[in-house]
C-alpha cells in the first residue's frame, strides 16, 4: 500500500496544473496613451451628442482625484487595489452605458473604451499585482461615487486613466526592474 | 562666548538672508515673467497655471479703481466635494499702474474638475472650471550646454528637464537655433529625451540655441514656458571632403598629362607661334654679317661681279624681280639717301613681262645684281631729287606719300632700246600727264594713287647700263602684298616688310610693260 501511495503521489504530483509562468511585464505607456486618447475621443463626441445619449440609471465610479501628498505616503498594494476596483466600476458602468446609449454613432466610442478597459485589466495582470476579487455590492464603497448622465461617465473615464492608472503604471515594482521603454 | 556666538549667528543669518533674498528676487522675477506671458495668452479669468504637481496659483488683473484685497474673495470646490474652500488673496501692483491679484494653493488634486468662483462684495465676477493638470506653466530648462559634434554641421545640445516627478516621459521640448548675425532661426522638436543632435548646421558659424518646454497634452497638458537663457557655440570651420580632394588631384593629373601630351606632339607647331624666326636675310646676303658686320656697302664691294653674272642662281624661274617701296622717307631728308637703312632705299626690280609670276620679294637679289650701278643711280637720283624740290609739283608736295606707278607704255623711242628683261620701273609724273594717266592706266598697267612721283629721261636712262633704277621714295601707305606670289621656297627666308605694297598688277594680270613712258620733267 505504501508503493501505491508513492505512486499516487508521484502520479498527482506530475498531473498536478502548473502555475501560469509570470508574463513579461507591459511597462511601455504607450500603449495607455492609446487608450487615453481614445478615451477623450468618446468623451468630446459624448459631449455633442443630443438625442440618444442617455444613461438608465445612475452608476457607482471611482474617485479619480490625486493629491499627490495622499498618493505618494500610498504603498504600492493599496494604489494597486484603487486602481484594480476603480478599472472594474468603470467596466460595469460602461457596459450599462452601452446598453443605454441608442445612438449608433457612439456605439463604436463606448465599445473601444471597453476593450481598452480589458486590455487594461490584462497589462495590470502583467505587473505581479495582488489578486483582486470584485466586491458583491457598489453601494456605499469607498472611494467612489454616483454619476448619472454619460458625459460624466467618460470624464471619469478618461480622467482615471490619465490619473492614477497611468501613476500605477509608472510606479510599479515590475516596471522599475525592466527598462521602461 | 555669548558675545562670538551671537556674532557667527549674525553672520550666518545675514548670508542666509541675502541667499534667500536673491532667490526671493529671482523668484519675484520669474513670476513677473509668467503673469505677463498668462495675461497675454490665457484669456479666462481668473488666470491659473501649475508649477509643480501640488500647487496652483491663478490671479486676475483689476484696474486702478479696484478696491482693497478684502473685498475679494477666491472659493473653489473640486468635483464631488461636499464642501466648498477659500483661498487667502494678496495685491500686487504692477508697472502699468494696474493691481494683481493672486491666489496661491499649495496642495491641490489633479485628475478632478475644480471650479473657481471670484466675488467682489459678494456679487461673482469671475467663475472657471479647469482641471489642474491642464495648466503647467513650467520653469525653462536649466543647464543647456551645447558642444561641437562627431560630424562637421552637427551639435549636441542637453540640458536638464524640470525637476517634476512622473512627468518626464510627458514632456516635449523645443530648441530654437539660428545664426548669430540672423534673425531668421530653426525648431527642432524633442519629446521625453533631455538630449538633442542639431544637423545642418554651417560651418564656422557662431549659433545662438534655446530650449523650452511643454507637457504633451495626453496626461498633462499647459502653456509652453519662457525660452531659456541663450547658449552660444561656434560650429568648427569646414574641412574637405577626402573624396573631393582625391578626385580633384586625379582629374587635374589626367589634364596635366593631357595638355602635356599637347604640347610635346605639337611642340614644332607652338613654337612658331609663340616664338617665330625673325627673318634674317644671312642666307642670301653671304657674308654680310658674319664679316663685314652689316655693311652693306662694303659687302657689296666684295660681291660685285659674281651674281650678276650668274643672275640664274637667283632666278632659277625667270627675271622679273618685283619693285620694292620702302618706308616712309620725308622729301626733303630725301637729298641723303645712302646709306639708308636698307629699308629706306630700295632697288627697284625689273618689271615681269608675265603676270603669272607677279613679282617676288627678292630685293637681295636686285641689290646683288646691280652693285656697280647703285652709286651712280644714287647720284642721279639726289640730282633728281633736288630738282623736284626746286619744282615742286603741283599738288601734294607736302604729302609724304610717295606712290609708284606702273604702266603700260607704248613709246616706241623707247620700246626699242631696252630690252625686255631690263625694262625698269616706269615712274610718272602725274601732274602734266593726268590725262593721260588714265589711258596709260586703263592700258592695263597697275595704279596707285600718285601724290608725287618721280620722272627720269629716257635718254639719260640709255645712258646707263641696263641696270635698275635706285629710288629712294618716302611713302607711308604704300603696301606691297606678295603673299600670293611668293615662291614656294623663299617663303621663310625673304624678310618680312614692314609695309605692304598694293598694287592692281597682280590683280589685273595685264601688266606687260615693254616700254616705259618718259616724261621729260
Amino acid at each position: 500500500s505504501s508503493g501505491l501511495l508513492a505512486l499516487l503521489l508521484m502520479v498527482l504530483e506530475l498531473s498536478r496544473p502548473s502555475l501560469p509562468s509570470p508574463l513579461k511585464p507591459i511597462c511601455d505607456l504607450r500603449v495607455l496613451n492609446h487608450f487615453i486618447k481614445e478615451a477623450r475621443d468618446a468623451e468630446a463626441a459624448m459631449k455633442v451628442c443630443r438625442e440618444g445619449c442617455l444613461l438608465s440609471e445612475s452608476v457607482t465610479v471611482p474617485q479619480t482625484r490625486v493629491d499627490f501628498e495622499v498618493w505618494e505616503n500610498k504603498n504600492a498594494s493599496e494604489q494597486a487595489l484603487e486602481v484594480q476596483s476603480g478599472l472594474w466600476l468603470l467596466q460595469q458602468a460602461l457596459n450599462l452605458l452601452r446598453a443605454s446609449v441608442t445612438n449608433t454613432q457612439l456605439h463604436s466610442y463606448i465599445d473601444s473604451c471597453i476593450n481598452n478597459l480589458l486590455s487594461l485589466s490584462g497589462v495590470l495582470g502583467t505587473l505581479n499585482l495582488q489578486e483582486y476579487s470584485p466586491p458583491t455590492s457598489t453601494t456605499g464603497l469607498e472611494g467612489t461615487w454616483i454619476v448619472s448622465s454619460p458625459t460624466e461617465l467618460l470624464q471619469v473615464h478618461l480622467n482615471f486613466l490619465r490619473g492614477k492608472v497611468r501613476l500605477l503604471l509608472l510606479s510599479a515594482q515590475a516596471c522599475q526592474q525592466h527598462d521602461v521603454s | 562666548m555669548t558675545y562670538d556666538y551671537l556674532r557667527r549667528l549674525l553672520a550666518v543669518h545675514v548670508v542666509l538672508c541675502t541667499i534667500g533674498g536673491a532667490h526671493v528676487v529671482q523668484g519675484a522675477r520669474d513670476f513677473e515673467k509668467k503673469v505677463s506671458m498668462l495675461l497675454h495668452e490665457e484669456s479666462k479669468n481668473p488666470k491659473c497655471f501649475a508649477e509643480s504637481r501640488k500647487d496652483l496659483t491663478c490671479f486676475w488683473e483689476e484696474n486702478e479703481k479696484a478696491g482693497s484685497v478684502d473685498q475679494y474673495s477666491f472659493v473653489y470646490k473640486y468635483q464631488n466635494d461636499r464642501s466648498e474652500s477659500k483661498c487667502p488673496l494678496k495685491a500686487f501692483h504692477l508697472t502699468s499702474g494696474r493691481k494683481l491679484y493672486v491666489c496661491h494653493l499649495n496642495q491641490t488634486q489633479l485628475f478632478v474638475q475644480m471650479d473657481i468662483e471670484v466675488n467682489r462684495d459678494g456679487h461673482l465676477i469671475h467663475n472657471r472650471s479647469l482641471l489642474i493638470e491642464s495648466t503647467f506653466l513650467l520653469d525653462p530648462p536649466a543647464n543647456v550646454t551645447v558642444s561641437n559634434g562627431a560630424k562637421p554641421g552637427q551639435v549636441n545640445i542637453s540640458w536638464i528637464p524640470p525637476p517634476v516627478k512622473y512627468m518626464d516621459d510627458s514632456m516635449m521640448y523645443e530648441v530654437f537655433y539660428s545664426p548669430m548675425d540672423s534673425h531668421i532661426g530653426k525648431v527642432e522638436v524633442a519629446r521625453a529625451s533631455s538630449e538633442l543632435v542639431l544637423r545642418g548646421l554651417q560651418p564656422a558659424t557662431r549659433y545662438k540655441v534655446q530650449v523650452r518646454v511643454n507637457l504633451d497634452g495626453v496626461s498633462y497638458s499647459g502653456y509652453w514656458s519662457a525660452w531659456s537663457d541663450p547658449v552660444f557655440i561656434l560650429t568648427p570651420p569646414a574641412d574637405l571632403d577626402p573624396l573631393i580632394i582625391s578626385l580633384s588631384v586625379i582629374i587635374s593629373f589626367i589634364f596635366l598629362v593631357l595638355s602635356l601630351t599637347m604640347l610635346v606632339s605639337h611642340r614644332r607647331y607652338l613654337l612658331k607661334k609663340v616664338w617665330p624666326t625673325i627673318p634674317t636675310p644671312e642666307n642670301k646676303f653671304q657674308g654680310l654679317f658674319t664679316i663685314y658686320g652689316g655693311d652693306f656697302q662694303k659687302w657689296l664691294g666684295h660681291t660685285d661681279g659674281d651674281l650678276w653674272q650668274s643672275p640664274n642662281v637667283f632666278y632659277p624661274e625667270e627675271g622679273p624681280s618685283p619693285l620694292e617701296v620702302l618706308s616712309e622717307l620725308p622729301v626733303s631728308p630725301l637729298l641723303q639717301c645712302p646709306p639708308l637703312p636698307p629699308k629706306g632705299c630700295r632697288v627697284p626690280q625689273e618689271v615681269k613681262t608675265e603676270m603669272d609670276m607677279g613679282p617676288s620679294l627678292q630685293r637681295e637679289d636686285s641689290t646683288q645684281s646691280e652693285d656697280w650701278t647703285t652709286k651712280s643711280h644714287d647720284h642721279w637720283l639726289m640730282e633728281r631729287l633736288q630738282a623736284l624740290q626746286q619744282h615742286p609739283i603741283p599738288y601734294s608736295q607736302e604729302s609724304q606719300d610717295t606712290y609708284v606707278t606702273l604702266s603700260h607704255n607704248n613709246n616706241e623711242d623707247v620700246q626699242d632700246s631696252i630690252p625686255v628683261e631690263n625694262v625698269p620701273l616706269e615712274v610718272l609724273f602725274t601732274s602734266r600727264k593726268e590725262s593721260e594717266s588714265p589711258s596709260d592706266l586703263g592700258s592695263g598697267s597697275g595704279q596707285l594713287s600718285s601724290q608725287s612721283s618721280f620722272e627720269y629721261s629716257n635718254q639719260e636712262w640709255a645712258h646707263k647700263p641696263p641696270g635698275y633704277t635706285y629710288m629712294a621714295v618716302a611713302d607711308s601707305g604704300v603696301s606691297m602684298d606678295y603673299s600670293s606670289m611668293n615662291r614656294l621656297e623663299d617663303i621663310g627666308r625673304v624678310p618680312v616688310f614692314t609695309h605692304e605694297y598694293k598694287n592692281d598688277i597682280a590683280l589685273r594680270r595685264a601688266f606687260v610693260t615693254r616700254q616705259h613712258h618718259v616724261h621729260n620733267y
